[in-house]
């Protein structure tokens, strides 16, 4: 596109006129021979060790290509810790109940309430013992067990004669004792 | 034009041919360099820098054309580097007095010129907000006078690229002028 701005072109021209003029090549040409004098000279030179050894970072698209890789290994960082931040989160949320195994022996425990309510000569008032739901169930099983074990022993009785009037005599004496005590 | 033979006796280490090559070379490697930069001591700079490596490269070239194209690309190369440095320490560009003087001088008609610090101030104000591409390639295209062809060489980028960064750079300066002159 050529511009038909009027000023344009002045200014255009104005500045192909104003050509710049070095002042005088001799200054760039002492300066010229120094430096290619120095660079000639032979020993270890820092500044072009490092220009060698990082003056790639200088190049447009290396730079450009670290500078994502840095922002995406940030981001990955970023997400990362999200992650574990919310996985804490849940993991503090739920309730940690420890499970305790229950030594207690029910069978025992009923025997020791028995024989304690059996010293105390029937004195406690019944409200004083407790027992839970699974204790009476336990007990009414040992019931059910004890009755089972003795209707074989009453069918036995009940079929011989000699040995029921034995333990009937055997029974009144000892009712005898009772009330004698 | 630079012959030949002064480029080939310079191949040999002759430092006082080197020195004429210098003063031959210097002039419009400045030139360049002092239109992209706006700055005459950081085009001192570029001129010196330029020289060394030419001096140190010196065996690649062949022929007197090649030689000039690549010095062309050796100082905008050079130059685009100064220009990222710059653009991570932007200088404050006062333009009130510059655009007065631009006004002044047009109004003295085609055959005014300006001196150094003001073609300096100009370029300044003038090619502030164009990138480094487009202003390499208004430099070299319409104050240099070189063809698409030239430009695309110099600079490394196709020529339907330079028409582009021409066309974006001419809008840009243009808009310019109209504002504030």
């Amino acid at each position: 596109m050529e511009p038909h701005n009027e000023k344009y072109k002045k200014v255009l021209n104005l500045l192909r006129n104003s050509k710049p003029v070095l002042d005088s090549t001799e200054d760039i040409e002492i300066e010229v021979i120094k430096r290619i004098k120095e660079n000639d000279r032979p020993g270890f030179n820092l500044l072009n060790a490092i220009d060698f050894l990082f003056g790639w970072v200088y190049i447009g698209w290396v730079r450009r290509t670290l500078i994502t890789a840095s922002i995406a290994l940030v981001l990955v960082f970023v997400f990362q810790q999200g992650v574990i931040l919310k996985r804490i989160e849940i993991l503090s949320k739920q309730t940690i109940v420890p499970v305790m195994e229950n030594v207690t022996t029910p069978t025992a425990e009923i025997e020791k309430l028995l024989v304690t309510y059996k010293n105390s000569g029937r004195r406690f008032p019944s409200k004083t013992i407790t027992i839970s739901e699974r204790e009476m169930k336990e007990l009414l099983e040992s019931v059910k067990e004890l009755q089972l074990k003795y209707k074989d022993l009453e069918d036995i009785i009940e079929g011989d004669p000699d040995i029921k009037r034995l333990i009937e005599k055997k029974l009144n004496e000892n009712n005898h004792a009772k009330i004698n005590l | 034009m630079i012959d030949i033979r002064l480029i080939e006796e310079c191949r040999s280490g002759n430092f006082n041919n080197f020195r004429r090559l210098v003063e031959l070379t210097s002039p419009f490697a400045y030139s360049v360099a002092f239109r992209m930069l706006g700055d005459e001591d950081q085009a001192k700079d570029i001129v010196q820098e330029t020289m060394v490596t030419i001096w140190q490269k010196l065996k690649k070239i062949k022929t007197a054309e090649v030689y000039k194209t690549w010095i062309y690309r050796i100082v905008v190369n050079k130059c685009y580097d100064e220009m990222r440095k710059k653009k991570r320490n932007p200088e404050f560009v006062t333009d009130d007095h510059s655009w007065e003087l631009i006004s002044n001088k047009i109004s003295e008609g085609p055959s005014a010129t300006l001196e150094n610090t003001e073609t300096s101030k100009i370029i300044r104000i003038l090619t502030e907000k164009l990138s480094t591409k487009q202003k390499a390639v208004f430099v070299l295209s319409d104050l240099e006078g070189m063809s698409n062809d030239e430009v695309s060489e110099i600079t490394g980028i196709s020529k339907s690229a330079v028409k582009a960064n021409l066309y974006h750079a001419r809008k840009s300066i243009s808009e310019k002028v109209e504002k504030y002159l």
